[in-house]
């Protein structure tokens, strides 16, 4: 059983190929889609961003991502996600995945931190049954105490954080994708977190990560990955790929970087 | 995306409350507004249409209310629906959600909205002595028909408010146009025999009659009534949930 789980990749890209599509007019009313069609213009422009790509994640990795804005690492992990759908190509994603895209993406601001734990749940993926068996371990996390039940429209930022880290991280999934979310919350929450990304590494779990703080890639995973102009750049041990990044990061020329 | 959907049938029904429970959260007279709405409208028409407008229908506010209500959920649902994807663009873009949740929980927490109203209709009729028909409990029929009718046009409106943002504004015109030509503050006897075969190309006739038969006539509708309600709801629906489906993968790149 374990063998075979360990043979079957967490996740795998075969030949993805994705397009972004960026409106360039915004075509936001019938009046301008009328001049337009007379035009024969196209509104919007797509953008490859991935094409012909492969990756291969198995369970128990811990992957981190590097990568100039822009060069489409959150992409991936959208995909991954599965925000969004691969063009072409095939992707085969296993295991419940949880994304910590946005922290409390789905938060509503009039609901209590208490009433956003059951919405927030639900559109992870949970069951009611499920979060009210979590609910008092995330309260526990967040350690928010009385604004558990206050609308988290008066949180601040850090607040919100917590709770919504508090949430993802009880989803208990078997992928984990984080998309630099650690920037915010303070050092004492901050190395709550790590304590419990560092918990997944150990049950085993598949982690991707987004990051621009090479130090912490570098801490966290076993394996990195640099992404350039949306293909794979490097993918080795961490401290060689981060090298090779920085490196590439300092010339002087930034065109080095899409040529290698 | 119907599998999608049970599977998520949790959420739908969370999202369906939240909307109810953000919907009259901040008001003092909170759940009382779902009630008090349907009434004060149906005052202000009964006043115009049976006092100065002098239409000649016997217990004219019962007349109206049993075509009001359901029209006023049509309406509503409609609207909020309508809204329902680019109003959690910011959310789908960050969270893989089915999106027909939110069209669909548009229409639900409608639908709780409108068992309310029917409160405010008891009392109306013990008010006015108004006889209750045996024939009330037939009413999930026409509200089936009903509903898959509001969500057919629900996830076509939605879909479509996504790559034009006009959408949301030709809703509300083509609904007060659409009110003024469904039987809601008359019935087909009124209209002259030569253009009723137009009103009769209104789905709402079909849909509305249901419910004024069941409440203001007491009568059982006939199959004929009961058939054409449920085919046009089904049309509707597939059409929908079809146009929806076809589009869905891209929405994330226009809300």
């Amino acid at each position: 059983m374990f063998e075979s789980q360990c043979l079957e990749p967490s996740i795998a890209f075969e030949n993805v190929e994705h397009r972004y599509r960026v409106i360039l007019e915004r075509r936001d009313t019938i009046r301008e889609a009328f001049v337009h069609w007379f035009k024969q213009g196209s509104h919007y422009k797509e953008f490859t961003v991935l094409r012909d790509f492969n990756l291969t994640i198995f369970p128990g990795e811990t992957v981190g991502i590097v990568g100039r804005n822009g060069s489409g690492k959150s992409t991936l992990l959208k995909l991954m996600a599965g925000i969004f759908r691969p063009a072409g190509g095939t992707l085969r994603v296993r295991g419940h995945v949880a994304s910590l895209i946005e922290l409390g993406a789905g938060f509503h601001p009039e609901l209590t931190g208490r009433e956003n734990i059951e919405l927030n749940g639900l559109l992870l993926g949970l069951s009611k049954r499920e979060i009210a068996q979590r609910e008092d371990s995330i309260i526990e996390f967040a350690e928010l105490g009385d604004f558990m039940d206050v609308p988290v429209k008066q949180y601040s930022s850090g607040m919100y954080m917590r709770l919504g880290f508090s949430i993802a991280v009880e989803v208990d999934p078997d992928i984990l994708l984080v998309d630099e979310i650690l920037a915010v919350g303070d050092a004492y929450f901050r190395e709550k977190c790590l304590a419990r990304i560092s918990g997944f590494r150990e049950r085993g779990k598949t982690i991707v990560m987004v990051s621009h703080d090479t130090a912490l890639i570098e801490q966290l995973c076993d394996r990195v990955l640099w992404i350039d102009a949306g293909g794979i750049a490097a993918d080795g041990p961490p401290r060689d790929v981060v090298r090779q990044y920085l490196q590439a990061a300092a010339s002087p020329n930034p065109a080095s970087l899409v040529s290698r | 995306m119907l599998r999608e959907l049970f599977q998520y049938r949790e959420l739908v029904w969370a999202l369906a409350l939240k909307e109810l429970r953000i919907r009259y959260k901040r008001s003092s007279l909170g759940f009382l507004w779902a009630l008090l709405n349907p009434l004060l409208m149906m005052l202000i028409l009964t006043a115009v249409f049976s006092t100065v407008m002098r239409i000649p229908v016997k217990n004219y506010a019962v007349f109206l209310i049993s075509a009001l209500l359901p029209w006023t959920f049509f309406s509503q649902a409609l609207t909020y629906s309508a809204e329902s994807i680019v109003g959690n663009g910011e959310l789908l873009k960050k969270v893989a959600v089915p999106k027909a949740v939110f069209p669909v929980a548009a229409v639900i927490s409608n639908s709780i909205n409108f068992a309310l109203s029917l409160i405010p209709l008891v009392l109306i009729l013990a008010l006015l002595r108004f006889p209750f028909h045996l024939t009330w409990m037939l009413m999930p029929v026409p509200f089936v028909a009903l509903v898959l009718f509001t969500m057919g046009c629900g996830f076509l409106f939605a879909a479509a408010n996504v790559y034009y943002r006009d959408v949301s504004h030709i809703v509300q015109l083509l609904l007060s146009a659409w009110f003024y030509l469904s039987p809601v503050i008359y019935s087909l006897d009124f209209v002259p025999a030569r253009f009723q075969p137009f009103f009769k190309l209104n789905p709402m006739f079909y849909l509305l009659e249901g419910f004024r038969g069941l409440i203001y006539y007491g009568a059982v509708p006939s199959w004929h009534l009961v058939a054409a309600s449920l085919l046009l709801g089904g049309i509707a629906l597939l059409i929908g949930l079809v146009i929806f489906a076809r589009y869905q993968d891209s929405f994330v790149f226009y809300v």
